[in-house]
């Protein structure tokens, strides 16, 4: 016999292998068994000094292997294991020669100290034991609830981390270059809970910088499948500004329109927090109420020095304590050590907001036109530092990306930042947000306002990134925020169970819509026909708009210019400017498209019953005003009178020709057009829409104006509306933007706090008063 | 049909061509499905003068390779630049900052007299190119990429921001919090940071961004403790047709 050799029999693999590990490690022999069974005639053939052995396992118990080893061997050691203790179990166990008892989860030391000394007594002892003494343990905490403080010892905080590493992949932070990046975690050794704050934060495994969102086949067989990743992942040591940044992304992703990627990580990660007691000294946390928490975790450590407070923060943290942690309840010292703790961390920051933080968005809605923006900002590289590094961060871009047989692809989505230089731009070329200045001043406005206003959380957690990251030094949202300085109070959003979240598993899936018409307009412009192949109806109001896949070109946000009184299919009229709309006009009869939607508000149709409505339509401003104008005249008599402004820019670019005609014969419409260039063929009016306007009579207390058209017509033709004195809330516009995602997630449609894809694209003129994008 | 693509080297190490070979045995039989390759000098010495797409190799460097290069524009549907010295004139460009028969007697010596030379130029100086692979070398991926919207008869994806965005998606430490310096700020992403991400750092291979912000990078560059001398070399090496060396 090896006089340190030992024998562990324990049914679960995670307790037997790493005990296993651990005594190897110690440099004992050891052999495992997982069954009485399997114990006994490993036993048979060969001789152990020690057994560790778990009372509960499956056929022959834990006692019956006991009986056997005392009649048989009854030079073998026993030290039991177990997590179920009772009385009678132990007063049975050390009749039969048990020589000590441990309850799971087992502390490496514990156990390993137990063994030598068993090992050191053996000879010196008589071997016949009477009286075995059960050794004093601290407190056990047995139940393990939500919300509870506890102690756990930096060794069974070893075991736990091990343990989950055995299930799923760890992360945590990491030392590389000086600096403390989240990685992958292959031992204990490697992992830092007291670094200051990492290069980038952990929401790259909520949102990785990129992933598929769905896989497509095109072609004959086409099918379009939704991908997400579900794999669990514990992030480990994760800083309470952070996981503040987390609720944050929580509140994005998981409220309105769910979004199944986000929710199947989210729902598969565990965390666990580490306070933060050597804050970065750029950090100013405690001015944004992040530098502690009491939500968003599983599980929270605090380092009191020997130990750590472990506090409970959801189910999934308290099973995992009492699956793999040996925990107890603190002592008087020990709580008050975590307060000190905390304390004295929050000395060491050296930054804080001069103003106090609920003030901000009221501070920024008076400072738009300040001059800061511009003189701040000049320096600003557009490098997108800031919003990458940045945890609040979340907009995003999405392309197709195909293989070389062009056939099958994936979508995929991609970190996207409203700093850099082609977030807000269209396919026409129109950029919303050209200019250095007006980014670097929407950064700071959805920090500080927009995402608050929206979700009821700050867009800044404090942690001093984007400070760190900025080469020009000038994107710290502190030093913003202190140069200019005001009030708001946040709204207190609910707690929400994460698990009982939803995903919209199809959010970003098309349905397949057949093409069943085309009609040209003029030559770079069409009007096409669709069908859903489902058969259901596309279900959309006047002014809603839907985007279009080419799968494997990509999508594209297309108003619908036909009205929903049209039973079974929906037209969309549209120019071919970019790569979407390209490839649709390339299309024949009877392909498919992929559709979402429809999104967006549409027109206000209770507002307008029993108005006068005065629509105005320059150019394809007529593609989305055709849907309400059908539908106006579709129920004629809950209208009053119903007016037509409509301008090209030259007879060639006249759009409609039949309706166009047909609504000039018609009783039910007052009909003028002009061109803003006639030509030999013109007989009509000649100059732009504005000039049409002076010839209508208008009942200004009964008449609602409805405009669409490009961004230059909007300015003029308000200023003419306002003279014929209609009030701001009857004046209905229509805008463009870059509504990549549909659903207000993304972020490229956005006028100042508001999503045009969500609260638009129809608005008031009253409400555009206060968007200083808008028009 | 499929299209036929040829390839042409003008001054240049013949690098991106090489590289454009260095595609794993199924994606070099995928791309010959989808395209005729009918010019290579690399790969075969057949040749054909009817092709629709030209992949342009090497800057423009002799009065000769300007009729040549025109040649192929008017043949051509299509006209890709290929690597940094076609898309941006590259370091071929170092020698216009000397008088050009200097250049000529440092590299060639008593046998000057048989060469000529002009200062070297992108393609684009010469003709009108529709499309940028860019890199020295470039990537592999991004030229099968140019090639698929091609197929697919749309605009090639290729970022219009800087390395950075890339180099924190990847999770690097800054080459400035490292003791280096990076021109990563106004140079076009695209290569995931390659040269970062390998542990140093960002040389403008790939060109600048369409409206960089040299001044602010000049600065940083001389915050860092590089001499005004030394800023400009760094973006000389590969920038210099874009004057922002003056």
């Amino acid at each position: 016999m090896q006089e340190n050799s030992v024998l562990i029999v324990d049914d679960e693999p995670i307790v037997r292998e790493s005990i296993r590990d651990w005594l190897k490690d110690a440099g004992y022999q050891v052999a495992t068994a997982e069954t009485g069974e399997e114990a006994l005639e490993m036993i048979e053939k060969q001789d152990f000094s020690v057994m560790v052995l778990d009372i509960r396992l499956p056929g022959q118990t834990g006692i019956t292997v006991l009986k056997e080893v005392k009649a048989q061997r009854p030079w073998i050691k026993s030290i039991i294991i177990t997590a179920y203790p009772s009385a009678e179990t132990t007063a049975e166990a050390t009749r039969l020669g048990a020589i000590d008892y441990l309850i799971k989860p087992v502390a490496p030391d514990d156990l390993e100290r137990l063994i030598q000394e068993t090992l050191d007594s053996v000879g010196r002892e008589p071997t016949v034991t009477t009286e075995v003494e059960i050794r004093p343990k601290p407190p056990v905490v047995e139940v393990v609830e939500v919300k509870k403080s506890l102690v756990i010892t930096k060794d069974s905080l070893r075991f736990m981390v091990e343990s989950l590493a055995k299930e799923m992949e760890v992360v945590g932070v990491k030392s590389r270059h000086g600096k403390y990046v989240y990685d992958r975690i292959s031992s204990f050794e490697e992992l830092c809970l007291d670094y200051d704050v990492t290069v980038m934060p952990p929401t790259k495994y909520l949102l990785p910088a990129r992933e598929t969102l769905l896989k497509f086949k095109a072609g004959d067989e086409s099918k379009i499948e939704p991908v997400t990743d579900a794999s669990p992942r514990a992030i480990v040591g994760i800083h309470p500004y952070d996981i503040k940044a987390i609720e944050l992304l929580d509140e994005v992703f998981m409220t309105s329109n769910p979004d199944p990627n986000y929710i199947a990580r989210r729902q598969n990660t565990i965390i666990i927090g580490v306070d933060c007691l050597n804050p970065s000294p750029k950090s100013f946390a405690p001015s944004m109420g992040t530098h502690l928490t009491e939500t968003g975790f599983d599980l929270l450590l605090t380092d009191i020095g020997a130990d750590y407070v472990i506090t409970v923060g959801s189910e999934k943290g308290a099973e995992l304590l009492t699956k793999c942690a040996q925990v107890r309840e603190p002592t008087g010292d020990e709580i008050a050590k975590q307060k000190e703790v905390r304390d004295e961390a929050l000395t060491k920051y050296k930054l804080s907001l001069e103003v106090p933080r609920e003030r901000l968005p009221k501070l920024l809605e008076d400072s738009y036109d300040d001059p800061y923006w511009e003189s701040r900002s000049s320096s600003c590289l557009s490098c997108g530092s800031c919003v990458m590094v940045c945890p609040t961060c979340f907009c995003f871009d999405v392309k197709d990306e195909v293989a070389l047989n062009l056939k099958a692809g994936e979508r995929l989505r991609q970190w996207d930042g409203c700093v850099l230089v082609d977030f807000a731009k269209v396919a026409t070329g129109e950029n919303f947000r050209h200019d250095k200045a007006s980014r670097f001043r929407h950064r700071i406005y959805r920090k500080g306002k927009y995402i608050l206003e929206r979700y009821g959380k700050f867009g800044c957690v404090g942690c001093g990134r984007c400070a760190t990251a900025c080469l020009a030094d000038n994107a710290s949202l502190l030093e913003a925020f202190n140069a200019i300085a005001e009030s708001a109070r946040i709204k207190e959003a609910a707690m929400r169970i994460i698990k009982e979240v939803r995903p919209e598993t199809e959010l970003y899936a098309p349905r397949p819509a057949e093409l069943v018409k085309i009609k040209e307009l003029t030559p770079g412009e069409k009007v096409f026909e669709f069908r859903l192949k489902d058969g259901k109806a596309l279900g959309h109001w006047p002014g809603q708009f839907v985007e279009v896949s080419v799968m494997g070109i990509g999508e594209a946000p297309i108003s619908i210019s036909s009205s929903p009184t049209i039973d079974g299919t929906f037209q969309l009229a549209i120019r071919n400017v970019g790569d979407v709309t390209n490839a649709l006009h390339n299309l024949e009869k009877g392909a498919t498209v992929g559709i979402r939607g429809p999104f967006g508000n549409g027109f206000p149709l209770e507002a307008l019953e029993g108005k006068d409505v005065l629509f105005i339509a320059g150019g394809i401003g007529l593609f989305p005003l055709r849907s309400l104008i059908q539908y106006t005249l579709d129920h004629r008599s809950s209208y009053g009178r119903a007016i037509l402004l409509f301008g090209a820019r030259s007879p060639a670019e006249r759009l409609f020709l039949d309706e166009l005609a047909a609504w000039s014969q018609s009783p039910d419409i007052e009909f003028h057009e002009t061109v803003d260039r006639g030509d030999e063929t013109w007989q009509g009016n000649v100059g732009v829409i504005t000039t049409l306007i002076p010839k209508v009579q208008i009942d200004p207390g009964k008449t609602i104006a409805v405009v669409v058209g490009p961004p230059i017509m909007y300015r003029f033709v308000i200023g003419e509306l306002k003279k014929r004195d209609i009030p701001d809330e009857n004046i209905i516009l229509s805008l463009e933007r870059r509504m990549k995602c549909g659903v207000g997630k993304c972020g490229h449609c956005q006028i100042n706090g508001v999503y045009v894809c969500q609260e638009g694209p129809v608005f008031t003129l009253a409400q555009l008063r206060n968007l200083r994008e808008a028009v | 049909m499929k299209p036929k693509v040829a390839f042409f080297d003008f001054t240049g190490c013949e690098g991106c061509q090489l590289d454009a070979l260095n595609l794993e045995g199924e994606e070099l039989i995928d791309l010959l499905n989808a395209v005729d390759i009918v010019n290579f000098r690399e790969v075969k010495t057949e040749r054909e003068d009817n092709y629709d797409i030209a992949f342009i190799e090497g800057s423009i460097s002799r009065e000769s390779e300007i009729s040549r290069l025109q040649k192929i524009r008017d043949q051509a549907k299509v006209i890709v630049a290929l690597g940094t010295c076609a898309c941006i004139g590259g370091i071929n460009c170092l020698k216009n900052h000397l008088p050009m028969e200097e250049a000529l007697r440092i590299v060639y010596g008593e046998d000057a007299k048989n060469y000529d030379t002009i200062p070297a130029r992108p393609a684009d100086a010469v003709v009108p190119v529709d499309y940028y692979v860019r890199g020295c070398p470039p990537i592999t991926a991004e030229l099968i990429k140019v090639i698929k919207a091609l197929l697919l008869g749309k605009k090639p994806d290729i970022p219009n921001y800087p390395v950075c965005v890339e180099c924190k998606m990847a999770g690097n430490v800054c080459v400035f919090e490292r003791g280096m310096t990076c021109l990563g700020p106004v140079v076009r992403a695209g290569c995931n940071a390659i040269c970062v991400t390998s542990g140093r750092h960002c040389w403008g291979c790939r060109g600048l961004v369409d409206d960089p912000n040299i001044d602010s990078e000049k600065d940083i560059l001389q915050k860092y403790g590089l001499t005004v001398e030394q800023v400009v070399e760094k973006f000389k090496i590969y920038n210099t047709y874009a004057e922002v060396t003056k």
